[in-house]
């Protein structure tokens, strides 16, 4: 961004400390008036050198590491690790501990959709959304909680499977909490949708077409608003996914109100893989049987070579490359984020916009700087 | 179309540039390219073999080789084949033309790049640090014979 600044015209600097900020970035708007004529992100507020970190850490120890990249999708983030080292050491995991990653995995997408768009809302000015769906938030993350023992960073996937089996009466648990998750949507999509002051704020706001989404790199949400069918889920299926019935959500209008369309409709979908899941999982092994690797996972080193690996995370696609030489510690790991490419588009998609729709727009990506700076 | 395709393709195109081609598996290639033919070679998978979607790019150190790799991930949209491919330069001077006219989300790629690795990149719109702070450049924390760590990273805090 050019720092002149013409008559009429000023720098207005949004954040990194911004209660409006869906996290610590700073923007720098230029304006004319009302009207946004330029602007640049700033990163690296919390840039936590994970990249350099996982290079100093026994695989094992990465598993926690990795967490900590975001914790709305720690989940996620360890399946895309714990994925790239499975495809290296050519480590098979039983269909069990498969089922048993996805419940989890779309668990971790439901909770942090539910705060994503929760949030999203109280920053166009919707404050009571962010209180229904953290209530409703909460009980999914009780249901995460009795499976992993831990509500934010789980740590719980392990080479090979999962730390631990699914404690009895989840499935009651599960049903109990969908069937009130399933009204509680239903009555935020009518809120949504009736809410004279909400749509104003959304209907046609930060418009991005399909063709300039493709074309920058957007994934997940955003892009599947614009109407592309792009899902790791189903372009390259991991896990039992390919086993699954469930439908990539799609809206065309590309605007603000169809990204948070997206995450509703994405929620119900996760339901119903969920369900599918704890109907048809079966009684097996956690870990590969005749193998080393189990709830202790061993002091492991990895055949040489290099991967890549990516999952659906809540957010888009999120990517592994690892390079291994053959030791106890992987030589290189590069973290692939979904906001990367997401952040990265708000300068040219903020252009031409009022000052009060930069944070609509920019909170409708559902960013997590965290992810971005790691 | 199938990885084997796809990659008869381009080795026909370029001939030369593209070497030690290994195809991983149905969905996977790795492939090294000449550094100076990068930029071509993107473009031509962008326009003829839709792979529209840059998945990442970053560097790897190699003391030992005295070598740099600069790596590029590449997947589409309408296909599930991923394409890497690596280009190799000195270790003393990497320089490499920049895609971001292909490419356009290579910017904030190739700005960490340069900052962690010390990559030149030419001919890029905006090369400044992305994630660490100004007086850190030159220090090129990600190779390996970086020592700074942790005494560097607690620097301002005394």
């Amino acid at each position: 961004m050019d720092n002149t600044v013409g008559p009429s015209e000023m720098i207005v600097h949004l954040g990194p400390q911004h209660p409006m900020m869906p996290g610590p970035f700073r923007l720098n708007a230029k304006l004319r008036g009302e009207t946004v004529v330029d602007s640049e992100v700033e990163m690296g507020y919390i840039h936590k050198g994970i990249e350099k970190i996982l290079e100093s850490k026994t695989y094992l120890q990465g598993i926690t590491i990795v967490d900590r990249i975001c914790y709305l999708a720690a989940l996620t983030n360890e399946e895309a690790y714990v994925g790239c080292v499975e495809k290296l050491a050519g480590i098979e995991v039983p269909q069990r501990a498969q089922y048993i990653r996805v419940i989890m995995e779309e668990l971790s997408r439901i909770q942090s959709h539910l705060l994503g768009m929760g949030e999203y809302a109280s920053f166009v000015g919707f404050v009571s959304m962010f209180m229904y769906t953290i209530k409703e938030r909460e009980d999914v993350m009780s249901i995460m909680d009795s499976v992993t023992g831990a509500r934010v960073t789980h740590s719980f996937l392990r080479f090979g499977g999962v730390k631990d089996d699914l404690p009895e009466g989840l499935k009651e648990d599960v049903k109990h909490v969908f069937a009130n998750l399933r009204k509680a949507i239903d009555s935020y999509e009518d809120m949504y949708s009736t809410d004279t002051i909400y749509k104003g704020r959304t209907v046609g706001i930060g418009v991005l077409q399909a063709e300039a989404a493709k074309d920058i790199g957007v994934s997940g949400p955003p892009l599947r608003a614009t109407g592309v069918a792009f899902d790791i889920r189903k372009a390259e299926p991991y896990l039992v996914y390919k086993d699954l019935d469930f439908k990539v959500c799609t809206q065309t209008a590309g605007d603000v109100f169809a990204r948070v369309q997206v995450r509703l409709d994405e929620m119900r979908e996760s339901m119903y893989i969920i369900e599918q899941c704890l109907d048809q999982i079966p009684n097996g092994p956690l870990f590969p049987e005749g193998t080393a690797y189990g709830r202790r996972s061993p002091v492991m080193r990895v055949p040489a070579g290099e991967v890549f690996h990516r999952v659906e995370d809540p957010r888009g696609e999120m990517g592994f490359y690892m390079v291994s030489d053959g030791s106890d510690k992987p030589y290189r790991v590069k973290i692939r984020g979904p906001v990367y490419p997401t952040l990265q588009t708000l300068p040219p998609l903020l252009k031409g916009v009022n000052v009060a729709d930069i944070v609509a727009i920019a909170g409708s990506m559902d960013t997590c700087t965290s992810e971005v700076d790691r | 179309m199938d990885a084997k395709t796809m990659i008869d393709s381009l080795s026909s195109q370029f001939t030369g540039t593209i070497y030690d081609v290994s195809v991983e598996s149905d969905i996977r290639i790795i492939a090294k390219v000449k550094p100076e033919n990068v930029k071509d070679i993107c473009r031509y998978l962008k326009d003829k073999l839709s792979f529209g979607h840059l998945c990442c790019e970053f560097a790897v150190d190699y003391p030992n080789r005295n070598e740099i790799e600069v790596v590029y991930v590449i997947g589409s949209y309408d296909h599930p084949v991923v394409l890497t491919l690596k280009a190799i330069l000195p270790r003393d001077n990497p320089e490499i033309e920049s895609v971001v006219p292909v490419y356009w989300n290579a910017n904030w790629y190739e700005r960490e790049t340069y900052e962690l690795f010390g990559v030149k990149y030419l001919n890029h719109p905006d090369l400044r640090p992305l994630v660490l702070p100004r007086e850190m450049l030159g220090e090129w924390p990600l190779r390996k014979d970086y020592k700074g760590f942790p005494n560097k990273t607690a620097r301002n805090l005394v």
